[in-house]
């Protein structure tokens, strides 16, 4: 840099001459302090994606390592267990420096009035009604591992930690929990209660499904006919005896989940807090159980990775705060894939007008700006379009003419996958123009020229010459717009997405996808879990969690589609800013 | 379009090629052609058209908030001529059944729709005539008073029933294509069901209040307390001029189902004659009185203290020569409606000023008098039961629709059943329809649709006084869902908000992202930056949510922990890099050569971790210092301001200081570094540097000093006290959203300067930093203008970020500390829960109008600045 000055002007007394001059450049002029202070800036910048990212990636990636459960003994006699959370330097409150003791005062004084704490979650919700306590250094007088102390999760009240006292299977009483008995017990109880949940959430919602269907029918009946109508009435009777049989069904399928439940009761154990206090559950209500402090590192690793799949795999519990995140992946994808299917065809087409048909002039010009300022335009703007356009009015319009028997209850008239999807569509529709015709205007007149001359039509040249060069430009679009899809959330709150969907977007039955129910999606889930929740504190692992699985959906689509744009190289790009 | 005309004339080219082939295109050729042509075309056009129908659709939307409402339709009949005049007229819901009472008791209920009588029981009042009348605003529970001093309660019920259709009797007589009846009960035709309509009425037995034979003239009622121990609460005036209030508590008694009544009277002084009273008002509550004079004096009474009222004040409510002629209480009985003589109308409330003029401080004020005048002198006022809105008739027979708190004539319903003036008018219960019935008997029913009766230009964004509030302001609080308080909807406040959190993020956000995007492109090898700028790009693909989250729940609680550590720090990391800079320059030139670079990169991030440090070191000992041991106490109120202005006045002393320097470090200076070795010139520039920050800090200290003995305290403006979710925490995280966006864009309109500008200029001696400064940034000048501004659009528009990390508190406040709600915000709040086609929802399509609107312009300003400047670039 500054070299080229030095040694432009040391060139200078070769020969002699009447005015010497130094060979030195002014300092000031380096502006020194400003390349720091530029300089400063960018590295801050770097930091603060950097950072960022290494954070949520570590936060996220140790959340589910399984940590020892530390016993620690407070100054007043009472004895906290629990996972460390986290730690931090705060401002101790007033009234608690009044209240401390001579020395910690001091310490407290030395520190600025700052000391350090720990947050553990110590669980057993249902007995202690909050299962996180701070707990402050000076606070502690003894730090201790128990081997026997369990870490229990549970399917409600969420985790247990304390030791078992005992275990009854069906009346035969053991004492020590770790046996290979219990383990056998507790995967038996496990499948009883996976049984129970899929009769309840399958064979009797079906059955409940088939009925509405039934009712529905009745209902469309009596619309078409009329209500007094033959026809109605023969639906009636015809729908009275189904539905019936389909009573039976459901009350055999009743007794079936009473008699499972009733065996799940005899297999029990006692569980006893750090604090004495005892309580006794079904074995089935554990979802996990191991001794925190007494694990060796396969089991560690054991018990990570089937946490993490049965977050990637397994439903949400506790209010989203534990569990899994599968329906809000089934979610967030099915609407990427919605998306881009609604959005290639018409940035592509749209791209193609204003750059190959449309007479260029003022009129595209200013329409080309406007296309360019809307990708600028608010998510939440369009989110409020698709409410008030999609939803209510196409949607009301559908409800009315295909679906009258379900009136009042909306079925394309409330928010949804498709009104969802068609939404960010129009929001990421002039990213995929915009890049749709940077890439074709890179084509060079010439190969067009070529192939006109060549004989060919228009379209020909389009679809054989254009489009095959524009190829790799087109896809960086469209996978960017679908990672701005995957990480938009504000719209989605308005045109579908909910806190807990009770059926996936995708499934099984006809016509597999469904367009009109509303859906999960992991940013709402952080949303939601983070801010929404009872206690934002035990939502907090989960909300790492998806953060990171989110920010790897992003960032693995927007790595694709650089090396995409690399891979498929762009031969005839031309400078664009 | 141009290549085909040229392709044609080639097909027609004579024959003098060898090879013989077939000319003619392929007719499936030509087909998909023109299809394309056609197909892409249209479907081009219409998602143009699709996505600027956006716009249309919002203004389509949001237009009808300024449509002040409509006339649906009117009917008109004649009830049979009564020579007892009614003194209280009633409706349901529905708009049924409607009935007139008369003042012995006597019910006469008619069908609305058509005027057909039907049978009602009535009042007995054992032959009796009441002197007067009253009734609450619902009119459900009213009150009759003698001339013998006794007062008797009672409800009048309009009792609608859901029967289905098997429960309904035949032989019905029909009244119109919706209702039957049987001459007492009207059966209402709805989907799928009927509903009945009948009148029910009860009365309690009479209770003695002024002295035997006294008759009372006038009273107001009201009834409250809970469902098992009634509180019936009434004021009554007798000829003798004595003014009560009485409490009746009624009370079962569980064995015997016996119900007693227990009235407790208390005195009021009043010194006017009784004749002069026109109107008696009395709150649900029972703690104020309000004497309505002819002359157009209120005397407000404070009963809180039931056995001890006093008069609280008297107000004049109208000028001299003119004389009252109706007052009614709002909709949630703080405000009253006056109607002159003279036609005016005004609205008065209580404010409470803390005045010396009244005993309990609260000063009535006309708050609303801009109404339109009406003709004649207003004879009657009827409030909405859900609104603020109102109607007013006058002795022409004339019947306005009109709004309290917007002061807007909303409706002048046309026609008027008598020109001699009207009987009574009825505000139908859902504001739906207005009845009146003129004194010859002649009745006209509108139906009238108002949907959104509180919303003007002004409302939405200018100061409205609203009720309970001591001056207009501007409000937003839209407690969607209850009716009593009025939803307050100003979209000031949310744009004001959407402005805080845009600029304080720019302001940090534009100089790391311009230094940044400077020293990528001017000082970094192209190897380095082919690294650097894809880093800083992914920062603008992180989800807002995840931003939004971190921010909120890791941020904001180091930041409240560490404030006085951040806010030393915005001094601390600009003067240690600069100090750094100088002490750098005391290297080596080879040294530094071999530096330059990467190395050179991580003494930066040293330097930059090194003054973290020292903020989070020095953040404790400061806030002990100087801001009363914790700096969020501070922000309250206590201690000196002092020490933060001498902060926020940092800057401004350094431009003063550099300014005021400047003949010393002036070229004669700078020639004379040029002559002395490196270290000695680095060495001077070092102490240079030390006095210029020596002096500034001192005049930074002096001035704030000066400036606090004056009074100055910047408490109360941009610093005031601390929330833990505050503007602060969101600038840093709208910062990530903008630092990406300016960084990238204006790095390209760096590098869009000619390279060989920049050669010219380091040939001819200048620096490199002099290029950046004289040639490369005066060049790219507009390009990071536009940067700059599509960065304020993005800011303007985040969502996600502001919903989590704010408190989402919609005021005007420019404190920093303080939460802030944006339009964006606000919308995403609300909108779930705003019913379809509700005030609240067109309000927030407003809000997305407005916001659409906003970055629109921003946008396309950044845009045409933009292109203006690549025309340039590429001629230069």
């Amino acid at each position: 840099m500054t070299q080229t000055t030095t040694a432009a002007s040391g060139a200078a007394p070769t020969k002699p001459v009447v005015i010497r001059r130094q060979a030195r450049s002014d300092l000031s002029a380096r502006g020194e302090p400003f390349v720091w202070l530029m300089g400063a800036a960018l590295v801050i910048g770097l930091t603060m994606i950097l950072g960022f990212l290494a954070f949520v990636i570590y936060v996220g990636a140790l959340t589910f390592w399984p940590s020892p459960i530390e016993v620690v003994t407070r100054a007043d006699g009472r004895v906290v267990a629990g996972e460390v959370f986290r730690a931090e330097r705060y401002r101790v409150p007033e009234e608690v420096v009044a209240a401390a003791s001579d020395d910690v005062k001091a310490k407290i004084a030395t520190d600025l009035g700052f000391a350090d704490r720990t947050l553990y979650r110590v669980g057993n919700y249902d007995i202690f009604g909050e299962d996180f306590v701070w707990v402050s250094e000076f606070d502690k007088k003894s730090v201790a591992f128990p081997r026997d102390i369990y870490m229990i999760e549970r399917v409600e009240w969420g985790p247990f930690i304390g030791r078992i006292k005992e275990i009854d299977l069906a009346g035969t009483k053991i004492a020590d929990p770790s046996g290979a008995k219990v383990a056998a017990a507790h995967k038996a109880a496990e499948a009883r209660r996976k049984e129970i949940e899929r009769i309840d959430k399958v064979d009797i919602a079906g059955v409940n499904h088939e009925i509405e269907e039934l009712r529905l029918k009745v209902r469309r009946g009596e619309l078409d006919y009329g209500a007094d109508s033959a026809e109605a009435a023969a639906t009636k009777a015809d729908v009275a005896k189904r539905t019936e049989a389909l009573q039976v069904r459901y009350e055999a399928l009743g007794r079936k989940v009473a008699a499972l439940r009733q065996t799940d009761e005899t297999y029990v154990a006692t569980l006893e807090a750090i604090d004495g206090q005892t309580k006794t559950l079904p074995v089935s209500r554990f979802m996990r159980l191991y001794r925190a402090n007494d694990l060796s590192s396969e089991e560690k690793f054991w018990i990570y990775g089937s946490r993490w799949a049965e977050f990637i795999t397994g439903p949400p519990r506790e209010a989203n705060t534990e569990g899994g995140v599968f329906p809000a992946l089934v979610g967030t994808l099915t609407m990427m894939v919605l998306l881009s299917l609604a959005v290639a065809p018409f940035g592509v087409v749209t791209a193609l007008y204003l750059r190959e048909y449309a007479k260029q002039g003022p009129l595209v010009s200013f329409i080309r700006i406007c296309v360019n300022n809307l990708a600028g335009v608010p998510s939440i703007v369009y989110g409020v379009f698709g409410l008030g356009f999609f939803c209510y009015i196409v949607g009301g319009s559908v409800d009315q003419i295909f679906f009258p028997e379900k009136l009042p209850t909306p079925t394309f008239g409330s928010g949804g996958m498709l009104w969802a999807s068609l939404t960010l569509a129009l929001l990421t529709v002039p990213v995929v123009i915009v890049a749709t015709e940077e890439a074709l205007a890179a084509v060079p007149r010439t190969m067009r020229e070529g192939s006109l001359a060549c004989g060919a039509s228009k379209w020909q040249t389009i679809w054989r010459i254009v489009l095959p060069r524009a190829a790799p430009g087109i896809m960086t679009g469209l996978i960017l717009a679908m990672a701005r899809g995957a990480g938009e959330v504000a719209p989605l709150m308005i045109v579908g997405v909910v806190k807990l969907a009770p059926e996936l977007p995708v499934d099984f039955t006809f016509p597999f996808v469904h367009f009109e129910r509303s859906f999960m999606h992991l940013g709402f889930h952080i949303y939601d879990v983070g801010f929404q929740s009872r206690n934002s504190e035990a939502g907090r692992p989960m909300v790492f969690v998806t953060t990171l699985l989110l920010i790897s959906l992003v960032l693995m689509l927007n790595a694709f589609a650089i090396y995409v744009r690399n891979s498929l190289k762009r031969t005839y790009q031309t400078g664009q800013f | 379009m141009s290549q085909t005309k040229q392709a044609a004339p080639e097909q027609r080219r004579p024959a003098s090629v060898i090879y013989k082939r077939d000319k003619k295109t392929k007719a499936s050729v030509l087909f998909t052609d023109a299809f394309a042509r056609y197909g892409i075309s249209i479907g081009g056009s219409l998602v143009i058209i699709a996505v600027f129908t956006i716009m249309l659709f919002l203004l389509w939307v949001s237009f009808p908030l300024l449509d002040g409402g409509s006339v649906r339709g009117t009917k008109s009949y004649s009830l049979e001529a009564s020579e007892v005049q009614f003194v209280e007229t009633q409706m349901d819901e529905q708009q049924t059944v409607a009935v007139d009472v008369k003042l012995n008791g006597q019910v006469e209920a008619f069908h609305v729709a058509t005027g057909a009588k039907l049978q009602a029981p009535s009042f007995d009042l054992a032959g009796a005539t009441a002197t007067t009348f009253a009734s609450t605003l619902r009119g459900d529970d009213v009150l009759f008073a003698f001339a013998d001093g006794t007062v008797r309660t009672g409800r009048l019920v309009i009792k609608p029933e859901v029967v289905t259709a098997a429960q309904v009797p035949t032989g019905l007589k029909q009244l119109d294509a919706r209702d039957l009846t049987d001459g007492t009960v009207v059966y209402s035709r709805i989907p799928g069901q009927f509903r009945t309509t009948k009148v029910e009425l009860s009365l309690e037995p009479a209770v003695q209040i002024a002295d035997a034979g006294t008759a009372i003239l006038k009273a107001d009622y009201r009834s409250g307390g809970t469902a098992e121990r009634p509180l019936k609460t009434f004021v009554t005036l007798d000829a003798t001029g004595k003014l009560r209030l009485s409490q009746a508590y009624s009370e079962m008694n569980m064995l015997t189902g016996e119900a007693t009544t227990q009235v407790t009277n208390t005195a009021i002084p009043l010194s006017v004659p009784a004749e002069s009273v026109i109107k008696l008002l009395l709150n649900t509550p029972g703690d104020r009185v309000l004497v309505a004079l002819r002359d157009g004096t209120i005397y407000r009474y404070n009963t809180r203290d039931f056995a001890n009222p006093k008069l609280a004040e008297t107000i004049e409510t109208l000028e001299a020569g003119t004389e009252l002629s109706a007052v009614s209480y709002l909709n949630g009985e703080n405000s009253v409606v006056v109607g002159g003589s003279n036609g005016s109308i005004a609205i008065w409330f209580g404010v409470d000023r803390k005045s010396k003029d009244t005993t309990d401080g609260i000063v009535w004020t006309k708050v609303h008098a801009d109404f339109e005048q009406q003709a004649a002198a207003v004879t009657d006022i009827r409030v909405s039961q859900r609104t603020r809105m109102f109607t007013t008739s006058d002795a022409t027979g004339n019947v306005w629709i009109r709004h309290g708190t917007t002061e807007r004539t909303l409706l002048r319903l046309p026609g008027s059943p008598d020109a001699k003036g009207l009987q009574a008018t009825i505000f139908a219960p859902k504001d739906d329809g207005v009845l009146a019935i003129g004194k010859n008997g002649a009745v006209r029913l509108w139906s009238v649709y108002i949907p959104h009766p509180e919303t003007t230009l002004q409302s939405l964004f200018g100061k409205v006084w609203y009720e309970g509030y001591s001056e207009p302001d501007y409000v937003w609080q839209s407690t969607a869902g209850t009716d009593a308080p009025e939803p307050k909807l100003s979209l000031v406040p949310l744009i004001f908000g959407t402005f805080k959190a845009a600029i304080y993020s720019l302001m940090l956000a534009i100089p790391i992202a311009l230094l940044a995007a400077i020293y990528t492109s001017e000082f970094v090898q192209p190897r380095t930056r082919a690294v650097v700028k894809p880093v800083m790009e992914l920062m603008a693909t992180l989800p807002s949510v995840v931003v939004g989250f971190v921010a909120a729940l890791v941020l904001s609680p180091i930041v409240e922990n560490w404030i006085a550590a951040v806010i030393i720090a915005f001094g601390v990391i600009p003067l240690t890099l600069i100090t750094l800079s100088f002490f750098w320059q005391l290297l080596p030139q080879p040294v530094a050569n071999v530096l330059d670079g990467i190395p050179k990169l991580l003494a930066y991030l040293a330097a930059i971790i090194l003054s973290v440090w020292v903020s989070s070191k020095a953040g404790p000992l400061i806030e002990a210092m100087f801001f009363e041991g914790d700096f969020k106490r501070w922000t309250g109120g206590e201690g000196s301001g002092q020490p933060f202005l001498f902060l926020l006045l940092l800057p401004a002393s350094f431009l003063f200081v550099i300014i005021g320097t400047r003949p010393f470090f002036s070229g004669k200076y700078r020639l004379s570094l040029r002559e002395m070795s490196k270290v000695a010139a680095a060495s001077l520039e070092l102490l240079g540097w030390f006095s210029i920050l020596t002096l500034s800090l001192g005049l930074a200290w002096m001035m704030s000093v000066v400036l606090s003995e004056y009074g100055y305290d910047v408490r109360g403006g941009v610093v005031d006290t601390y929330v833990q979710r505050n503007a602060l925490v969101v600038a840093f995280a709208i910062a990530f959203a903008e630092i990406p966006i300016i960084y990238t864009i204006s790095e390209d309109a760096l590098n869009a300067v000619p390279q060989y500008l920049r050669s010219g200029s380091l040939a001819c001696g200048a620096s490199r930093w002099q290029t950046t400064r004289w040639i490369v940034l005066p060049t790219a000048a507009s390009g990071i203008f536009s940067a700059i501004m599509i960065g304020l659009g993005r800011a303007v528009g985040e969502t996600m970020i502001v919903v989590m990390a704010t408190g989402n508190t919609p005021i005007l406040d420019t404190n920093i500390f303080n939460g802030l709600r944006t339009l964006s915000a606000n919308i995403n709040v609300e909108l779930p829960e705003a019913v379809r086609d509700s005030t609240l929802y067109r309000t927030l399509f407003l809000c997305a109008l407005v916001l659409f609107a906003m970055t629109f312009v921003i946008n396309t300003v950044a845009e045409l600045v933009r292109q203006r400047y690549r025309k340039r670039a590429a001629q230069l």
